[in-house]
């Protein structure tokens, strides 16, 4: 097998073990000590708490901040004149970023004080969230390297 | 003096960036200063000659799905600053600029090692490694033609969408320029209305900001002695950016006499649909031609054979096109969008408002209908782009600027 395919298939496999043991060991190993309010993490040290969950929430804020952001930006940018073409189309995006902005600030409030009040899924969802996105990028590039053609075909060499 | 010049894409046809860089380097090689690049690809023509290149990696892949990369990038994907670029623009981020500018801050660490320069000239990343070359101790500056705010509220007016409105919103590095800009030494920009153009978009001191006009090879470009088509006009630039007003460029064209036709220096179908879709619209496709992608020399041929060049624009940062038109005698009509008044001036063409059809209709036929004024108006256009946009000038005055900041630092 060619080396580069053995690269994709190392990629594939990976991830896919890795995306099963995420998945396992935040949501399927925890459920039977979770209540519907998660796991108690009061019991833990603040500084590790807080080692875990600052990056974590960072990144989030991050990301929720950036969907706000661009709901805020489509909601308040004045761009004129608008083009002859489609002036006269109904735009619905701003209500549309107005239900962006909306959303953003609900689940940036959400986890905030899920962060708060120690709840086990305002980590666990981030951190597989972060995870599993990672993971499947890698898992795509391992599948694209196993399914592209190495060689031209025959006829086009 | 040494200087150590910035720029994410070198190639010839990737924008207005990498002539710049080519020429600007080659012209202060000649007065004198040790120049050396840092330069991703696509890659410049060869500079060796007055020049020390560093080749920067980058794989060149936003818009192109995975499955598209082929076996090479596939492979390089795996490593560190590839699998940034890989992550982010697949979420629609146009990542090439921060991650060049810091490929490049991890590179000038390792030649920091042998070389010191006098100052590290950034062209139109300002990427946060630019940030952390300013800990070296170097002064850094950049030039920017156009802020990039112009670029996606051009983009935002053609996008129907929240999707299209929000891929457009995360493509351009907004925060990221807005940071670094502001921390940098100086910034040069290609005309007066830039100062204010600038001073909007990013908040930058005006008095941090200069003007160096912009060069072009006033060798290269002029008059071929070629036999002018009387009846024939010509625009140069991207028709699938909005800033270019190709809309109403078409619209003139339609109220302009059937005889006359409109020959664009641009790819046009299938790889470039928007000006072939505006020109049937307007019902001028059989007046209108495309060139596809032309070398400096068959364009110098173009603008001597043409009678007139137009630009239609709604926003320019400079207008390189009228600049290269003029040093080849023939006439511009031009809007009064941006910094094109400052490029072309009654001497040498003809000035109307952005976004009006009717008034650039009526300034090609004046210029068309009046052979004394057009032969006038060409031989005054060489003589202001002669004296003022030559590549030397041009270097000449970014030389002072060095000066000034490395004197101030």
């Amino acid at each position: 097998m060619p080396r580069p395919r053995i690269f994709g298939y190392l990629a594939v496999l990976s991830t896919l073990i890795l995306a099963g043991l995420v998945t396992y060991s935040l949501y399927l190993l925890t459920a039977e000590n979770i209540e519907y309010s998660g796991t108690d993490l009061n019991k833990i040290n603040n500084f590790t708490f807080y080692a875990v969950a600052l990056p974590l929430s960072l990144v989030s804020v991050m990301v929720i901040g950036t969907g706000f952001w661009i709901g805020w930006t489509i909601l308040t940018i004045k761009v004129v004149p608008p083009m002859p073409d489609i002036a006269d189309k109904k735009d619905y995006s701003k209500i549309k970023a107005f239900f962006l902005c909306l959303f953003t600030l609900c689940l940036g409030a959400l986890l905030l004080y899920g962060i708060s009040i120690k709840n086990f899924w305002a980590l666990a969802i981030p951190a597989a969230a972060i995870s599993l996105v990672i993971l499947g990028a890698i898992f795509w590039v391992g599948i694209a390297i196993i399914t592209t053609r190495s060689t031209l075909p025959e006829e086009k060499k | 003096m040494k200087v150590l010049l910035l720029c994410y894409r070198g190639g010839p046809f990737c924008g207005g960036q990498g002539i710049y860089l080519f020429y600007l380097s080659r012209e202060l090689a000649r007065l004198g200063v040790d120049v050396d690049v840092l330069v991703g690809p696509p890659y410049p023509d060869p500079l060796d000659e007055w020049a020390t290149v560093y080749k920067i990696e980058n794989l060149n892949i936003w818009a192109v799905r995975t499955r598209d990369f082929g076996p090479g990038r596939l492979l390089r994907i795996f490593s560190v600053w590839n699998f940034i670029d890989y992550l982010f623009t697949r979420f629609h981020f146009f990542s090439e600029m921060e991650t060049f500018s810091m490929r490049s801050f991890f590179i000038l660490k390792k030649i920091l090692k042998i070389k010191r320069y006098d100052i590290i000239h950034d062209v139109n990343s300002l990427g946060w490694g630019l940030l952390l070359m300013k800990k070296y101790g170097i002064p850094v500056i950049s030039t920017i033609h156009h802020p990039l705010t112009r670029d996606r509220d051009a983009d935002l007016m053609i996008n129907e969408t929240l999707w299209d409105k929000l891929t457009t919103i995360l493509f351009y590095p907004l925060v990221m320029q807005r940071f670094v800009i502001k921390r940098l030494d100086r910034i040069i920009t290609s005309s007066r209305e830039g100062i204010n153009e600038l001073n909007r978009a990013f908040g930058v001191n005006r008095e941090k900001i200069s003007v160096v006009y912009n060069g072009m090879d006033v060798e290269q470009f002029r008059n071929t002695g070629e036999e002018r088509e009387e009846r024939s006009i010509l625009f140069v630039g991207n028709t699938e950016d909005q800033k270019k007003g190709i809309r109403f460029l078409m619209e003139a064209l339609a109220g302009l006499p059937d005889d006359i036709a409109l020959t664009i220096v641009d790819e046009g179908p299938p790889k470039k649909e928007n000006a072939a879709r505006l020109a049937r619209q307007f019902g001028v496709q059989k007046r209108v031609s495309f060139t596809g992608r032309v070398d400096q020399k068959e364009l110098a041929g173009l603008y001597s054979r043409k009678a007139i060049l137009v630009m239609s624009s709604l926003y320019e940062g400079f207008g390189l096109p009228a600049a290269e038109a003029m040093a080849c005698e023939t006439p511009v009509v031009a809007t009064r969008a941006g910094a094109l008044p400052e490029v072309v001036d009654g001497s040498c063409g003809i000035l109307v408002d952005p976004g009006d059809a009717r008034q650039l209709r009526d300034a090609i036929l004046k210029v068309l209908n009046d052979r004394d004024k057009g032969l006038r108006l060409g031989k005054n256009g060489r003589k202001r782009a002669v004296e003022n946009f030559s590549w030397e000038t041009a270097a000449k005055n970014t030389l002072e600027v060095y000066k000034d900041v490395i004197h101030l630092t």
